[in-house]
């Protein structure tokens, strides 16, 4: 599921080499940061860091791009990114759904209203996927890991989600239903197995796919055993096989819920840091209704380092860095500079993930992975509409000269 | 030796900035202000609405006038 913002080293072969001012400079970042979140909030925002510092590392040494995986299912009829996908969304149902429905006071899933909102949303958002280069969580680390295009994407997203904040009330009044757990006419384990049916019709339909195209399906990146080079060179230096990354992904969305309260989500910190930057020059977000909410108002009026989305992110960040320090491929996506279209698809593309985010109610994390993990209908509606807009990026793609 | 695909000063500088602006953001923040010893403030530390339909923050369409 290599992206093509992602520079990865294969599977197998290779020599050591680290990029120790990389490296270094991403460890001292973590220590200071972590330092600070220690001295200034609470222990457990320590823990949700260090988790999101951990989830950029796999995010990076997995090659776990969600916008690459769907573009090679549809274009080159390669199902392997799809397939570790739905493997992540199944062991994600199976651990939280049932930990959600624990009887643990203070768990909330990631359920969201059904309708037009998140329709026009998450269509957005996947068209925006295609021509920005990422999702929310390949953006995210495809920049700690030095990408110069998706930091333009990044700064576009976040100006679209606080684009879509704004108008986001008025979608809200469109028609929709309040949010819709399969847990309730289902019951835990009817809710994982209806989710698992689901999950298995889609792997069917790549299979075939694959199958039809090449006449077998791939399974060498889903390999659970360490490649030629060792076991504690590859957990370092990549690249990990997706079962390593699908494990760390997994768990670790599952102790976010655990130790924060509420599944990882990434794109909400978007918002809460392009209206801070607004609020810094002057513009009264308190004007605008979605800032009057308890939860914006209080993360718009907080510092960032209470924000758990925030923390986590600036974890991801320095977690890709890390990694790709020790892959020694720091910016190794950026020797090429963008040409003028591809600056182009990086900006309109930034804005249709931020705006699409803010109405399908997070990204391919917040919405998908953790809304399938809380066995939240949206997230399923939320992954049709992001395809069907995945689908048109990917033919806008070659206009904006950008690699199929 | 392999040139390299970045400058280090920039980096460093980016980072520099991007500390600065949490730090900024950080000593006006009322958590900061609690740490500090100021009473009568009111800190987010657990940002949670646990009415909130999405995890936005967003109302329910049920509530909607």
């Amino acid at each position: 599921m290599t992206e093509s913002a992602v520079a990865q080293p294969p599977l197998f072969g290779g020599r050591w080499q680290i990029d120790r001012f990389v490296v270094s400079t991403a460890l001292a970042g973590v220590a200071l940061l972590g330092g600070l979140i220690w001295l200034e909030t609470a222990p457990f925002m320590v823990a949700l860091f260090v988790i999101g510092t951990v989830l950029g590392i796999a995010l990076y040494h997995g090659a776990f791009g969600f916008t690459a995986g769907w573009r090679n299912l549809v274009v080159h009829r390669k199902g392997a990114g799809m397939r570790a996908q739905l493997l992540l969304f199944g062991l994600s149902s199976l651990i939280m759904v049932p930990l959600l429905h624990s009887g643990q006071e203070g768990l909330i899933g990631a359920v969201a209203p059904v309708g037009t909102s998140l329709v026009v949303g998450s269509f957005l958002f996947g068209l925006g996927m295609q021509l920005g280069g990422g999702c929310g969580s390949g953006t995210l680390f495809t920049v700690g890991a030095g990408n110069i295009r998706m930091v333009i994407t990044l700064v576009f997203f976040i100006i679209g989600t606080v684009v879509g904040s704004i108008h986001l009330p008025w979608w809200l009044d469109q028609p929709g239903v309040d949010p819709i757990s399969l847990v309730t006419p289902l019951g835990v384990s009817g809710a994982i197995l209806a989710q698992w049916l689901g999950l298995g019709l889609i792997a069917f339909w790549v299979n075939r796919t694959e199958r039809k195209a090449h006449g077998s399906v791939e399974r060498a990146a889903l390999l659970w055993q360490a490649p030629s080079h060792g076991l504690v060179r590859t957990l370092l230096t990549g690249r990990w096989p997706f079962t390593w990354a699908i494990l760390v992904l997994a768990l670790g969305n599952a102790l976010t819920l655990a130790i924060g309260g509420s599944p990882w989500s990434i794109t909400f910190a978007f918002n809460v840091w392009g209206a801070k930057a607004l609020e810094a020059v002057g513009v009264n977000m308190g004007q605008f209704e979605f800032w009057q909410w308890e939860y914006p108002a209080m993360a718009l009026k907080d510092s960032v380092l209470t924000n758990i989305p925030s923390v986590m992110n600036f974890g991801v960040l320095l977690g890709a860095m890390l990694a790709a320090g020790l892959a020694n491929r720091f910016n190794e996506a950026s020797r090429n500079r963008p040409e003028p279209r591809q600056f182009y698809a990086a900006v309109i593309g930034g804005l249709l993930l931020g705006y699409g985010a803010r109405l399908g109610f997070g990204c391919n994390i917040g919405a998908l992975f953790s809304g399938i993990a809380s066995a939240s209908v949206h997230a399923w509606i939320w992954f049709a509409c992001a395809f069907v807009g995945s689908l048109i990026g990917i033919r806008l793609r070659p206009w904006f000269r950008l690699p199929n | 030796m392999v040139e390299q695909a970045y400058s280090r000063t920039r980096i460093l500088v980016v980072l520099a900035i991007l500390l600065v602006l949490i730090l900024a953001d950080h000593l006006k923040s009322p958590t900061f202000a609690f740490n500090s010893g100021q009473g009568n403030v009111e800190t987010a530390l657990t940002q949670r609405d646990e009415t909130a339909c999405a995890p936005c923050g967003a109302p329910c369409p049920s509530t909607r006038d």
